[in-house]
C-alpha cells in the first residue's frame, strides 16, 4: 500500500487543488457561489416578495468574494504549487477567508459612501457573519476536493498495480528473444524449433492462467526447466544451470511462478551481462515449517545499477508472495563481490 | 556492401547471416559478440554497415555506436533489438534506423538500402542517455586502442591531449578533463586542475622534497601532485575509506 502511494506521488505529484486559472474552474466556482446565495436567501426569514431583491444583493456580494478568491488563488499558484497538500490547503483556505474580510470591508465602506449601511449598524457582526459562512463553505469545499482527489489517485494506483502484476510474470524481452531464436532454428534445426515452440506455449499458458491456488514444487520446477531450456538455446554455452533440489520433496506446495522470475533476473542481470556466461545455482531446503529456495548467479563487476533494477523486480515478487502466502514469506537478496544470492522463504504448504 | 554482424547470441547472428546470404549485394565481413569486439572488427574490416544489437555484455550497442561515430570513416549503424522501449523512443527521435527481432527480410533490405545513401543520419543526433562509457577509445596511426574505464588509474591533462593511464600502459585522447569529470564523476575525483584519479585507487598522500603533497595510487609508480584546493577533499576521501 505504501509503495503504491509513493508511486502515485512520484508519477503524478499533482496537487488536490484544481487549476484556479482555468475557465472551467471559474465557471464551477460561479455556479457554486450562486447556489450558495440561493440557499442563504431561502434560509433567511424574509418575505417572499423580497426574494429577488435579496437574491440580487447576496449574489452580488458572494460573487465578488468568489471571483476575488479565484483571482487570488490563480495569482498565488506558484506558491501553492511549492507546498505539500496540507500547506496548500491551509494557504488557500486563508486566502479565501482574507478575501471575504476584504470584500466585506469594501461593501461596508461602499455602502456607507452612498448612504446605505448593509451592516445595519454593527460592522463587526457583519464581517464576522460573512467570515463564518466563508469558513464553513470553504472547509466543506476543500474537503470535497481532497476526497475526490484521493479517490482518483487510489483508482489510478490500483490500475497501475494490476498492470504491473501482469507484466511481472514474464518480460516481453523473453518472448521476442525466444521468437528470434525459434526463427533461427527453423532453418537449421527444425526439430529443436518445434520443441522450443512447445516449451514457449507451456510457459505462456502457465503465466496467463488465472489459477491463484498453490501448485506442487515439481510442477513449478517443470516450468523453470522449460524456461531454462529456452534461454539455453538462446545463450548456448554461456548459460549453465546447477539444480540442487534433491532434498525437497516434489509435492511441497508453493504459489505458481515464483521461481521463474528469479531465474529471469539471474539471466538478465547476471549471466547475460558476462561474455563467458556463468553457472546459475538453484538450491532448495526444507525445514519443519519453511521451504527455502535459493538462486545464485554471477554478476559482472561494478553492477550497482543492474542491482537496482533487479531490486525493483524483486519488490514485485515480494508483493506477490505476500499476497499468496501472507506473513512468513519473504525474499532476501545478498549481493557479494561477484555473486548475487536471492533466497525465497515460504511457509511450508501441506500436501493435500 | 560489407556488413558486420554484432550480437551476443549465436543463433541471432546465424539468422542474420542466413538472411544476408539471400541478398546478392551484401557480404558479411565479420561477426562480433560484444561492443568491444565490434569496434575491433570494424577497425580491421572497415564495414559499410554494422548491424548492432543493443543488449550485450562488456560494452552495449549504444556505447559501441558512440565510439563508432568517432571513426575517421564511420560505418552506417543499424540497431537490432528484440524489445527495448526506451532505446526505441530515442531512435525514433533521432531518426535512426533500427530493426526489431525477429528481423524480416524485407525490412532488412530496406534498412540496408537506406544505409547506402550518402546523406545517412549521423549518430550525433542520438540524444539517448546511455550513461557513462565503459571504455575509453583512442585511434593512433590507424590502430584502435580500447581501455576499460575500470582499468584507468588517472586522466592527466596536457595542453591539447589527455593522457589516460591504465593498468597496462597509457593512451592519449582528445577530450576535455571537465567532460570526463562530468561523465565519470562518481568513480573519479579531481585532485589538481590537470588531474582526475580513480577514487578506488587512491592509496595515500606523500610529500616531495619541497613539501608538496603527492597522491599515491594502486598499481601506478608515478605520484601525482595534489593542489592545495583539492587537498581537503582527498583527505576526506582517504579518511572515509578508513
Amino acid at each position: 500500500m505504501n509503495a503504491s502511494a509513493e508511486s502515485v506521488d512520484a508519477s503524478g505529484a499533482r496537487s488536490f487543488l484544481p487549476d484556479f486559472c482555468s475557465i472551467r474552474t471559474l465557471l464551477v466556482v460561479l455556479i457554486v457561489a450562486e447556489l450558495l446565495a440561493m440557499v442563504l436567501v431561502l434560509g433567511a426569514p424574509a418575505p417572499w416578495d423580497l426574494f429577488w431583491q435579496e437574491l440580487g444583493v447576496r449574489s452580488l456580494f458572494i460573487q465578488w468574494v468568489a471571483l476575488a478568491s479565484v483571482a487570488s488563488l490563480c495569482w498565488s499558484r506558484p506558491w501553492l504549487g511549492r507546498l505539500d497538500d496540507r500547506g496548500a490547503g491551509l494557504l488557500s483556505y486563508g486566502i479565501v477567508l482574507a478575501v471575504t474580510v476584504l470584500v466585506s470591508a469594501v461593501a461596508l465602506w461602499g455602502g456607507r459612501a452612498v448612504g446605505l449601511d448593509p451592516a445595519g449598524g454593527d460592522a463587526l457582526a457583519y464581517v464576522l457573519r460573512h467570515l463564518g459562512v466563508s469558513a464553513v463553505v470553504g472547509a466543506v469545499l476543500l474537503r470535497f476536493l481532497y476526497l475526490g482527489h484521493q479517490q482518483r489517485a487510489l483508482v489510478q494506483a490500483q490500475a497501475e498495480a494490476r498492470i504491473e502484476a501482469l507484466q511481472a510474470r514474464i518480460r516481453p524481452h523473453f518472448l521476442f528473444n525466444s521468437m528470434n531464436t525459434i526463427a533461427a532454428l527453423i532453418r537449421s534445426r527444425p526439430q529443436r524449433a518445434e520443441a522450443a515452440v512447445e516449451d514457449l506455449a507451456d510457459l505462456f499458458r502457465a503465466s496467463l492462467s488465472e489459477a491463484r491456488g498453490l501448485v506442487p514444487l515439481h510442477q513449478e520446477l517443470d516450468m523453470a526447466r522449460r524456461y531454462m531450456a529456452l534461454e539455453g538455446l538462446r545463450l548456448g554455452e554461456r548459460l549453465r544451470v546447477h539444480w540442487d533440489l534433491d532434498q525437497v520433496p516434489g509435492d511441497v506446495l508453493l504459489p505458481p511462478l515464483v521461481l521463474q522470475p528469479l531465474l529471469e533476473n539471474a539471466i538478465y542481470h547476471g549471466v547475460e551481462q558476462l561474455p563467458g556466461g556463468g553457472v546459475i545455482g538453484v538450491h532448495g531446503r526444507l525445514t519443519g515449517e519453511r521451504l527455502y529456495l535459493q538462486v545464485t548467479n554471477p554478476v559482472p563487476p561494478r553492477s550497482e545499477p543492474a542491482y537496482r533494477g533487479n531490486r525493483m523486480a524483486l519488490d514485485n515478487i515480494r508483493e506477490r508472495l505476500g499476497l499468496a502466502c501472507g506473513r512468513g514469506a519473504g525474499v532476501a537478496v545478498k549481493l557479494e563481490a561477484q555473486c548475487c544470492r536471492v533466497t525465497l522463504t515460504l511457509p511450508r504448504g501441506e500436501a493435500p | 556492401m560489407k556488413v558486420l554482424i554484432v550480437d551476443d547470441e549465436t543463433l541471432a547472428r546465424e539468422r542474420l547471416r542466413a538472411l544476408l546470404a539471400e541478398l546478392p549485394e551484401c557480404r558479411v565481413v565479420g561477426e562480433a559478440a560484444t561492443g568491444r569486439q565490434a569496434l575491433e572488427q570494424a577497425q580491421a574490416q572497415a564495414p559499410d554497415v554494422v548491424l548492432l544489437d543493443i543488449r550485450m555484455p562488456v560494452m552495449d550497442g549504444l556505447e559501441a555506436a558512440r565510439h563508432l561515430s568517432g571513426f575517421a570513416q564511420p560505418p552506417a549503424v543499424i540497431f537490432t533489438t528484440a524489445y527495448d522501449r526506451h532505446a526505441l523512443e530515442a531512435f525514433e527521435i533521432a531518426a535512426l534506423d533500427y530493426l526489431l527481432k525477429p528481423v524480416r527480410k524485407g525490412r532488412l533490405e530496406q534498412a540496408l538500402r537506406r544505409a547506402r545513401r550518402p546523406e545517412r543520419v549521423k549518430l550525433q543526433g542520438l540524444e539517448y542517455d546511455s550513461g557513462a562509457r565503459t571504455h575509453i577509445c583512442a585511434r593512433s596511426r590507424g590502430a584502435l586502442q580500447l581501455v576499460a574505464v575500470n582499468d584507468v588509474a588517472y586522466f592527466l591533462a596536457d595542453r591539447k591531449y589527455v593522457t589516460v593511464r591504465h593498468t597496462a600502459g597509457e593512451i592519449l585522447i582528445e577530450e576535455s578533463l571537465r567532460a570526463l569529470e562530468e561523465e565519470f564523476g562518481a568513480a573519479f575525483m579531481r585532485i589538481h586542475r590537470n588531474a582526475l584519479v580513480a577514487v578506488q585507487r587512491l592509496q595515500g598522500i606523500e610529500r616531495d622534497g619541497d613539501g608538496r603533497p603527492l597522491a599515491r595510487l594502486t598499481d601506478v609508480e608515478e605520484r601525482l601532485e595534489i593542489s592545495r584546493r583539492h587537498l581537503p577533499e582527498v583527505r576526506r576521501q582517504l579518511r572515509a575509506r578508513g
